[in-house]
């Protein structure tokens, strides 16, 4: 680009313009500088590998090794399981409500559904937290988790008696209904972008409404990828309402009954007490980190393939 | 080979939202011709052509009153989706799927409609339609290339033998050369004037160039705000035409 001719008022235009927004992009440099340096002293002590593979979590006043010892590996298997469960749950449904919208609903109540689903994606989170444990959790436990435990307990994942009503299984359900708003908003506006023509093209072969959705959903395939991604980039880094219904544990294991702690959850109830333990907030700083790092490449890949997208 | 008719439309009343758009339409197509419709634009020419395989349906407070046979069934009263099998539409912008190889594009329509039985007989029927289509030599050895890196009128032609995958008897075009180059649109002629000949095909083209018309079609239809002024032999049309403003036409003066 240049900006050789441009006069002195469009030059205090752009600047203006463009401090603001390299004053993000050094922000979020920063924070990725702040969360490395303070997660750099339990690298120091634990090394970077076993912090995070370990799955033992055993706060104590001595420092590690021999003391404390911090592994994040369980808040982090906590927080993938949860967040693929919610969007394994969220995209069927998003894909259902897009198609739904479009091509069956008449034109006149759109709008009502759309207003809807904005207000879904605008409600604040920790609704979902309170609702999703004293509502959604009771109901899922005595009519989802336990006959899924009695009937299905021989599948690893469901082998687990389902003790309370916060598990990894709660988590992702309310996670799901938490993202999926987002994740019709990024298919419906992809959707409708297809040209007519492309449409007209599809009935003209004389192709069934499933089949010609069909057709239309592997036409923007790069886009269900795109909201698959940015669904689990919200759903890992969710944190007032999993907090509330995760369970907090510090467990691991393939069984998703069971309660546990994502990386956010983790943060969200030990970070205030975390001062006592020697080293003990720099861990939670280590989660941040691989939290931070997940989002941004889960975010950008997303992003990335959704530009590529052209008609 | 019978030369019945193809197409009878009679009595064939059209309106979107209460606004008339064709006004008593009464014509006969006889089968293996080709038929162009010709008129100003906004004279009704896509929607008459639309009502041939009910994508008419699509548009929201349509009414379509009357009644239009295609090989002697009524389409009004016909499932909409087997209409739209009877007959291959090309569209007036050339819109091969982006997202599916050449091959894929000519090979949709049949695959989902088990006109091919099995791979080797829809790798014949995608050679046959794109043979037909005049554009096998060009995409022979690409046929797993995406179709946009075809040239504009390479596209179109890829598009015509999409349509012809289906083995349809009827062939709908929507103006097919107004948006590519003169080298492709005497491909795209040279193509009908063989469908009609080798494969019996029952044609409709609507053009707004008179001279594509003359050069490639039977008979003439001539629109005007939703009424038929003219219809007859193009021959007799072009030397002697009835109506003031199909001679007009005729002449490139509308
Ligand atoms: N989807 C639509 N909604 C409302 N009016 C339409 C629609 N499509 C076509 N029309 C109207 O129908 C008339 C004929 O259009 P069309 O069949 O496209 O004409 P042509 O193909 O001869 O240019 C025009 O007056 C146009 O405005
Ligand atoms: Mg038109």
């Amino acid at each position: 680009m240049k900006y050789g001719r441009k006069s002195l008022h469009d030059k205090i235009v752009f600047y203006s313009l463009a401090i603001p927004a390299i004053i993000i992009a050094l922000i979020l440099l920063l924070l990725l500088l702040t969360q490395t340096s303070l997660s750099i002293p339990i690298f120091n002590v634990q090394g970077v590998t076993s912090t995070y593979i370990s799955t033992t979590w055993r706060p104590s006043y001595e420092p590690p090794p021999t003391g404390a010892w911090y592994g994040l590996l369980p808040a982090i298997w906590g927080t993938l399981t949860s967040a693929i469960i919610a969007v394994l749950l969220a995209l069927p449904l998003s894909l259902s409500v897009v198609i739904f919208v479009e091509e069956i609903l008449p034109r006149r109540f759109r709008e009502y559904i759309s207003a809807i689903i904005d207000l879904m994606a605008g409600m604040p989170t920790i609704l979902f937290g309170i609702w999703g444990l004293s509502f959604l959790g009771p109901i899922l436990q005595a009519y989802v988790m336990t006959p899924l435990h009695e009937y299905l307990g021989f599948i690893p994942v469901f082998s687990c008696k389902p003790l309370a009503p916060a598990t990894v299984l709660t988590a992702g359900v309310l996670l799901s209904l938490m993202i999926f708003p987002f994740m019709v908003v990024v298919i419906q506006e992809t959707y409708r972008a297809i040209p007519i023509t492309y449409k007209e093209a599809g009935w003209s072969l004389g192709l069934t409404m499933y089949e010609y959705v069909k057709l239309n959903m592997s036409m923007i395939s790069p886009a269900i990828v795109s909201a698959i991604l940015l669904g689990f980039g919200r759903a890992s880094s969710e944190t007032a309402a999993v907090t509330l219904v995760v369970g907090n544990a510090y467990n691991i294991g393939f069984c998703i009954l069971s309660p546990a702690y994502t990386i956010s959850s983790l943060i969200a109830n030990q970070f205030t007490e975390s001062g006592d333990f020697p080293y003990m907030q720099n861990a939670l700083f280590a989660g941040g980190l691989i939290l931070l790092i997940i989002g941004l490449i889960v975010n950008t890949i997303g992003i990335i393939i959704l530009r590529r997208l052209r008609f | 080979m019978s030369y019945g008719i193809a197409v009878e439309v009679k009595n064939l009343n059209v309106s979107i939202a209460g606004k008339p758009i064709l006004k008593d339409v009464n014509v006969k197509i006889p089968e293996s011709t080709i038929t162009a419709i010709m008129g100003p634009s906004g004279s009704g020419k896509t929607t008459l052509l639309r009502v041939l395989n009910r994508l008419i349906d699509l548009i929201e407070g349509v009414e379509v009153k009357g009644s239009v046979k295609i090989f002697g069934r009524n389409i009004l009263e016909t499932d909409p989706y087997e209409v739209r099998r009877m007959s291959g539409m090309v569209f007036q912008i050339p819109n091969p799927f982006p997202h599916l190889s050449i091959y894929d594009n000519v090979a949709l329509g049949a695959k989902i409609n088990g006109i091919a039985k099995s791979k080797r007989e829809l790798d014949e029927l995608v050679k046959w339609a794109l043979e037909k289509a005049m554009l096998w030599d060009e995409v022979k050895d690409r046929l797993r290339d995406p179709p946009w890196k075809l040239s504009g009128g390479q596209q179109q032609r890829l598009c015509l033998a999409r349509a012809l995958a289906l083995k349809p008897r009827l062939l709908l075009l929507d103006e097919p050369t107004a948006n590519i180059d003169p080298v492709n649109t005497l491909k795209i002629e040279e193509a009908l004037r063989n469908l009609k000949k080798e494969e019996d095909m029952t044609i409709i083209l609507v053009t707004h160039m008179p001279h594509q018309a003359i050069r490639i079609s039977d008979y003439i239809i001539m629109l005007y705000e939703g009424v038929v002024v003219e219809v007859g032999p193009t021959e007799e049309i072009a030397i002697n035409p009835k109506h003031e403003l199909t001679s007009r036409f005729l002449r490139g003066e509308m």
